[in-house]
């Protein structure tokens, strides 16, 4: 059974500091709610396990078992078994969708996987996230809707089969039937021993995929990590609580709301001011 | 020449100034291996005929000339693929003399080591309804030097007349030098014209993504320059396909 160990990660971005020392342990067979207001670092947190270069780590470590990922490459993480399941998945002009799965999955198995095989992959996993299958040859998101760029993230961690999957507000965008599908595939993967860290704002996805643990992130800090039932007092009162029972101010964000949208990453957003 | 339905010419037999005649009503396509430098290639197509043109071009081409006259209803389609290493600088120019003329002109290009390119594609609108397109992408690397000119002209007169210029270039290296400078020059008021011209590197979001799944940097970059250069493929027959797939692959 595989963990990752964030181990008092300090993060920053342009000089400005996001992540103030995060310490985590994810294994495979659990499922972690990363709960938090918008501009904390959630979204920093997972891409900088990913390894995005616009992230500069200036102290602590990310190892996977006794592997340290702290300074590997962002494709040797992946091939590590991390995978993460981006907010906003950028549209590539030209890249054939089926082209760079396929270009995928042979990098991070361990032989070839013959054309047949492949598609033979595909076509289930296709059905299952129930996306058509034209879209696999068509160039990579291009022309997706919101839901079909969400459905064919999860198509990409079927087919990668990784041990800890992030998703970073994998149900933002999608209608109830979608979150539906996306969630049951989502429990299935869980059923078979995966770890996940899910990022996400509304308790509908957590209520079909049902965590283990949740934790709570504030001022670059986690400041909570207990049971699942802080997902419910969350959804229905807020973060107030923290401020009264733990005694941490939550910092006001320096960015007005109204330029941060849902489906946008507020730490990004704000460095482009 | 008169041409007739579809022909292939290596370069090394055409003569300098050869001139190709599509007939009337005629419907062809020519495919043209190489040109030599100090040509003077001109076309004429007479009404409602069309030409597919495809070039592929592998070897050095200066001081060169390529005309196309257009009469009344006619079009042409250019699908130019620019692989050569040295230097390229051809001056295209599109004559849309006739009314309802169209010209549609796509251009990829690829620069690469001391290569010196300068891709001259210029359309002139003579007549009403007249229809030009140019696409012209390119990658530019090392210390080459890559170059998009050209000047789309709608005439006074020539009315109901739509012009798109679009240039692209990706750029690899710090030394590698891209210009990209499509020019309007319109003196019609009822006309549609748009230009667009972009110089760039590879988008960082774009290689985080694909390698998060797993894949070398190498390897990403390859996956998404020859996606860029791909649109070129559709204006050549299979067996070109391939030899244009493995140029590309060869020179990256």
């Amino acid at each position: 059974m595989s963990t990752l160990k964030i181990k008092n990660l300090h993060v920053e971005v342009e000089g400005k500091e996001i992540l103030k020392g995060v310490t985590v342990n994810i294994s495979e067979g659990e499922c972690v709610a990363l709960l938090g207001p918008n501009g904390h670092g959630k979204s920093t947190l997972l891409n900088v396990i990913m390894g995005h270069p616009r992230y500069k780590i200036t102290q602590g470590s990310i190892y996977l078992d006794d592997l340290d990922l702290t300074n590997l490459s962002t494709d040797q993480r992946a091939k590590a078994g991390l995978f993460l399941a981006l907010q906003n998945p950028p549209e590539v002009p030209g890249v054939i969708n089926s082209d760079f799965l396929r270009a995928a999955v042979n990098s991070t198995s361990e032989e070839k996987v013959s054309t047949y095989k492949f598609y033979k992959l595909l076509d289930n996993a296709t059905k299952e996230v129930k996306m058509p299958f034209d879209l696999a040859t068509r160039s990579l998101n291009e022309g997706f809707s919101g839901g079909e760029k969400k459905r064919n993230e999860i198509l990409q961690m079927m087919l990668l089969n990784p041990k800890i999957t992030m998703l970073d507000e994998i149900d933002s965008g999608l209608d109830v039937d979608a979150i539906q599908t996306v969630g049951e595939v989502i429990k299935k993967q869980k059923e078979t021993g995966k770890g996940f860290l899910v990022i996400s704002h509304y308790a509908r996805l957590f209520d079909l995929i049902q965590p283990t643990r949740a934790i709570v992130m504030i001022n670059g800090k986690i400041v909570l990590d207990g049971d699942t039932n802080l997902i419910k007092r969350i959804d229905q009162n807020g973060y107030e609580f923290i401020k009264t029972e733990l005694g941490i101010s939550i910092e006001k964000e320096n960015l007005d709301m109204n330029q941060v949208s849902i489906g946008s990453c507020a730490v990004k957003e704000a460095i482009k001011k | 020449m008169i041409l007739k339905d579809y022909q292939e010419i290596k370069g090394t037999e055409l003569k300098l100034d050869e001139k190709f005649v599509v007939n009337a009503n005629a419907n062809f396509s020519l495919f043209l291996d190489g040109i030599n430098s100090d040509s003077n290639l001109n076309f004429e197509l007479k009404e409602n005929s069309t030409l597919l043109l495809s070039v592929i071009q592998e070897t050095n081409l200066e001081n060169t000339k390529i005309t196309a006259n257009l009469q009344q209803n006619s079009t042409i389609i250019v699908y130019f693929a620019d692989f050569s290493v040295k230097n390229c600088k051809p001056q295209i120019l599109i004559n849309l003399n006739g009314e309802g003329a169209k010209a549609d002109f796509h251009l990829a290009s690829l620069a690469a080591s001391n290569d010196n390119k300068n891709l001259d594609v210029s359309i002139m609108h003579n007549a009403k309804n007249t229809y030009g397109k140019v696409d012209n992408y390119g990658v530019c690397k090392d210390k080459a030097k890559l170059c998009f000119a050209g000047t789309s002209h709608i005439i006074n007169g020539a009315v109901k007349s739509s012009t798109y210029q679009n240039a692209k270039i990706m750029v690899f290296d710090p030394n590698s030098d891209a210009i990209a400078k499509p020019i309007l020059k319109i003196d019609e008021n009822d006309v549609v014209a748009s230009h667009s011209a972009a110089v760039g590197k590879i988008s960082d979001e774009h290689l985080f993504y694909l390698t998060s799944r797993g894949i070398s940097l190498d390897e990403a970059r390859n996956l998404i320059t020859y996606g860029y250069l791909k649109p070129i493929l559709k204006g050549f027959n299979d067996k070109e396909k391939t030899r244009l797939t493995n140029l590309i692959e060869g020179r990256l």
